[in-house]
């Protein structure tokens, strides 16, 4: 044994443990072997192979032969059966009547020997010993016959000429007496080609004719059939290989198969879906780009069409604009006065040359024209007393400035002084005397309905006094501009807004005209930086305006930023701030931004201020007592 | 294309149906052969001996089944079938053991005899339903088997009258039966011998169950098609 489980290149060994193994090993697979073949070279006893009945009129058994062992013939084994019958198990061992008709081996049970539904059991004997016993009934051991007279017909032909469809027909076995009922058998088809291997099975049918379809023309095809009994499970042996060979069909039949042109109909399809997609998208090009790419809305204000501001239709603006009430400012509601200048410190540099009145007040055309190309938005507001044209476009303020009534954007700056001209303009008094109170900016703003001009306003009243500055634009430059912050846009640039002239109840431009030409509008009373310049002015007006006690009480009231104390010292000094006064340069219309010191408040430096006293003038704003010891003696 | 497509659909669907119908309609009885009460209902002997037979192949289907469930789960090893070649209790009655015998009788007294042995199931099936029920770990397979065999048995009785009534009209025999008495042997408290009991009922069911089968499709054969099967 363990030379042929070694090759030849085993080196040749001496019987070591291992090997024992091994041999035990063998012999013990091969001893499992011949117990599962059942062969006969290796048991000692005949055993019953199969007892089978055909028709379930008769049935045999067959055996396996005894043992080889040469001493035992084959005439010495014997079967004998006992069949119950009516409930007597008294009867005796009878044997086999027919060993001859069933094979070599076997025992043939006759009709009349045979009793369906009746116990049988056999046994096997050799040499007067029992080797094997069975019991069982006959209608459990039917396996009949194969099916004879296998024949075919065909049926059609498909219309590509490559497949067929036969119909097989055969014969029950002749034993089977099917005719009477006795027994009813059910077929199982087989077929295949010639040269295949596996077969294909058909449902079992009890009908001894079954269609086979699709075979293909240019094949040899084999069919089987075989039978059982309908009740039972085991089948019978096969019938012979019937052997189809279909007719050829002419040549021009199609030599490949039909096969579906996947390939082919995935390409249409995607191209065909790729140029309605383009279809599409071309034509809804416009809503597909709106749809990817959503246009910014562009900021607007309602009601008002951004192509009249861009072409500088500024009386249908204006009208728009008057229309609508609801364009105050709503943190100033309660303020209607309040007017919104935008403070630009970029343009500074502009300034220099001249104030802003200059420009307002002479019709300097390009400058405005650059100042209308260095801003474009809608944040700065101006109005011209009219509270309800608070928040309106560059173009309104323009239009309000009243250097002219053409179009010219321009920013308002130092507004508070030209309104003061207007109001005076309007006032129709010439004198400061007249109640203040009620000449409220309000009124004022009210009055200014209609975008005017200054100097136009300026040339119809003649009894203010400040007409004459009026048509003196040049006295007005000199005068400064102070006005309080009240807002401090995103942008960074810083939305002045004139003191409150209600609460001081004195306008700023109710001043006497002799105290207005300088102090005009400058004294905002009510949270107003006063810048030194302004404070010196005020301070020749001082005495002028002691007189009426209404200028002291601004002066204290509220949140005026410079000290009272300032002002009173600074009352008494005349001649100094005269002297300022009367030396007073012209005075930069913008300031700068010191420092910000809160919401409402800045703290402006007055650059460029040719004052005789910088130092003084340096930090404008909060004038410090030292400060104004300096100056005053 | 779409009335094409619409027909071949319910073309299909009525095919569907109808083979639905043919599968689910194993027991032909379920049908009403006639409303109960209907005197003069005839319906031809044909159809009730096709709907018998049916009847009796299922059933043996069913009994074979729940024998080979019985077997693997319980009969195993114990040597059961050497020993159950006992009687069953319809064994006293002279039924024909082999085709001769079976084509020599008339068929009125096959027909009888045939209702003998359904009468004589009766008992046993309903008892067997019990029993199964009560054992452990009542197996499914075998309770719904026995439920199943139990019902249709009685379908098949009543159709069998029927065919009796419209073969040999007139003639009503004693209802003659074989008693059965292995109900003790079933409620055994010995599990061993409970469970020789069951298995003998069931090889008993299976037999004569193919017999009963048997006899009808030899009389159906004979009745209907004049031994021309």
């Amino acid at each position: 044994m363990i030379n042929d489980m070694c090759d030849s290149a085993c080196a040749p060994e001496g019987p070591t443990g291992m090997d024992l193994w091994q041999l035990l090993l063998t012999l013990a697979v091969a001893g499992s072997g011949s117990a599962f073949s059942g062969s006969e070279d290796s048991s000692e006893k005949p055993k019953f192979t199969k007892c089978r009945s055909p028709e379930l009129e008769t049935f045999s058994c067959h055996w396996t032969d005894g043992v080889r062992h040469g001493l035992k013939n084959a005439g010495s084994v014997q079967l004998f059966y006992i069949r119950r019958s009516t409930q007597e198990w008294t009867q005796e061992w009878k044997e086999c009547p027919d060993y001859v008709s069933a094979g070599e081996n076997s025992c043939y049970f006759n009709s009349s020997y045979t009793s369906i539904w009746i116990p049988y059991c056999i046994k096997l004997t050799s040499n007067g010993g029992t080797v094997d016993q069975k019991c069982f009934s006959v209608e459990e051991i039917v396996q009949p016959d194969p099916p004879i007279g296998l024949n075919w017909t065909l049926l059609n032909i498909s219309l590509t000429g490559i497949h067929a469809d036969i119909q097989v027909r055969w014969e029950p076995p002749p034993n089977a007496d099917v005719q009477k009922g006795w027994i009813v058998l059910k077929y199982e088809l087989q077929y295949k080609e010639v040269n295949e291997s596996q077969w294909k099975m058909m449902d079992p049918v009890l009908s001894t004719s079954v269609p086979v379809y699709s075979l293909r023309l240019d094949k040899e095809y084999e069919v089987r059939v075989r039978s059982r009994q309908r009740n039972s499970e085991k089948y019978g042996e096969f019938s012979e290989v019937l052997y189809v060979t279909l007719p050829q069909m002419s040549p021009f039949a199609c030599e490949e198969d039909f096969q579906f042109p996947w390939f082919l109909i995935i390409i249409f399809g995607i191209f065909g879906l790729t140029m309605i997609l383009f279809l599409f998208i071309f034509s809804k090009q416009q809503r597909i780009k709106m749809l990817i790419l959503p246009p910014v809305p562009v900021p607007k204000i309602k009601g008002i069409d951004p192509d009249l501001l861009k072409e500088g239709k500024l009386e249908e603006v204006n009208t728009i604009l008057a229309i609508h009430d609801n364009y105050k400012p709503e943190f100033y509601n309660d303020d209607s006065w309040v007017e919104f200048i935008e403070l630009d410190i970029d343009d500074l540099d502009e300034k220099t040359e001249g104030s802003d009145t200059d420009r307002l007040l002479s019709n300097d055309h390009e400058k405005s024209l650059n100042i209308l190309g260095a801003k474009d938005d809608d944040s700065g507001r101006t109005s011209c007393y009219e509270p309800d044209i608070l928040e309106t476009d560059f173009n309104a303020s323009d239009v309000c400035d009243g250097t002219s009534e053409v179009a010219q954007p321009q920013r308002l700056k130092g507004e508070v002084d030209l309104l003061c001209l207007d109001q005076k303009n309007q006032n129709n008094s010439p004198s400061t005397d007249t109640t203040p109170t009620t000449q409220q900016p309000s009124i004022i703003l009210a009055k200014e309905n209609k975008p005017r001009p200054l100097l136009i306003s300026g040339t119809e009243s003649t009894q203010q006094a400040a007409h004459t500055q009026l048509s003196n634009p040049s006295s007005l430059a000199n005068i400064d501009f102070y006005a309080q912050v009240s807002d401090i846009t995103p942008a960074g640039s810083v939305v002045l807004s004139p003191g409150q002239k209600n609460k001081a109840g004195i306008s700023p431009c109710d001043m006497p005209p002799e105290v207005a030409s300088l102090c005009q509008a400058n004294f905002i009373m009510d949270n107003a930086y006063f810048c030194e310049a302004d404070a010196k002015k005020c301070i020749t007006v001082a005495p002028h305006v002691e007189a009426e006690s209404r200028v002291e009480p601004s002066f204290n009231q509220e949140d005026i930023y410079i000290t009272t104390e300032s002002l009173t010292t600074t009352a008494g000094q005349s001649g100094t701030t005269e002297r300022a006064v009367s030396s007073e340069m012209p005075v930069p219309d913008y300031t700068s931004i010191h420092i910000i010191q809160s919401p409402r408040g800045l703290v402006l430096n007055a650059t460029a201020l040719p004052l005789p006293d910088k130092e003084f003038l340096s930090s404008c704003g909060y004038v410090s007592t030292d400060q104004l010891n300096k100056i005053m003696p | 294309m779409d009335n094409k497509g619409w027909s071949l659909k319910g073309s299909l669907l009525l095919l569907l149906l109808l083979v639905s119908d043919l599968l689910l309609c194993q027991s032909v009885a379920s049908l009403p052969i006639c409303p109960s009460g209907a005197v003069n209902c005839q319906v031809s002997l044909r159809d009730l001996f096709d709907r018998a037979v049916i009847l009796s192949h299922y059933i043996h289907n069913l009994s074979s089944e729940m024998f080979n469930e019985f077997d693997k789960r319980y009969a195993q090893g114990r040597g059961f079938i050497t020993k159950a070649i006992n009687s069953c209790h319809t064994s006293s009655l002279s039924t024909p053991e082999d085709k001769e015998q079976a084509q020599q009788i008339h068929h009125e007294d096959l027909l009888n005899l045939i209702l003998r042995v359904l009468r004589s199931w009766n008992d046993p099936l309903y008892h067997l339903v019990t029993e199964v029920r009560g054992m452990q770990e009542a197996p499914d397979a075998i309770l719904s088997r026995a439920i199943e065999i139990e019902e249709q048995n009685r379908r098949l009785l009543e159709g069998m009258e029927k065919i009796v009534g419209q073969v040999h009209p007139g003639i009503r025999e004693n209802e003659v039966y074989s008693v059965w008495s292995g109900l003790p042997s079933l409620q055994m408290a010995d599990e061993d011998t409970r469970l020789f009991a069951f298995y003998n009922l069931l090889h008993c069911l299976r037999r004569d169950s193919h017999k009963i089968d048997n006899y009808l499709k030899l009389l159906k054969c004979r009745i209907v098609y004049d031994s021309n099967c």
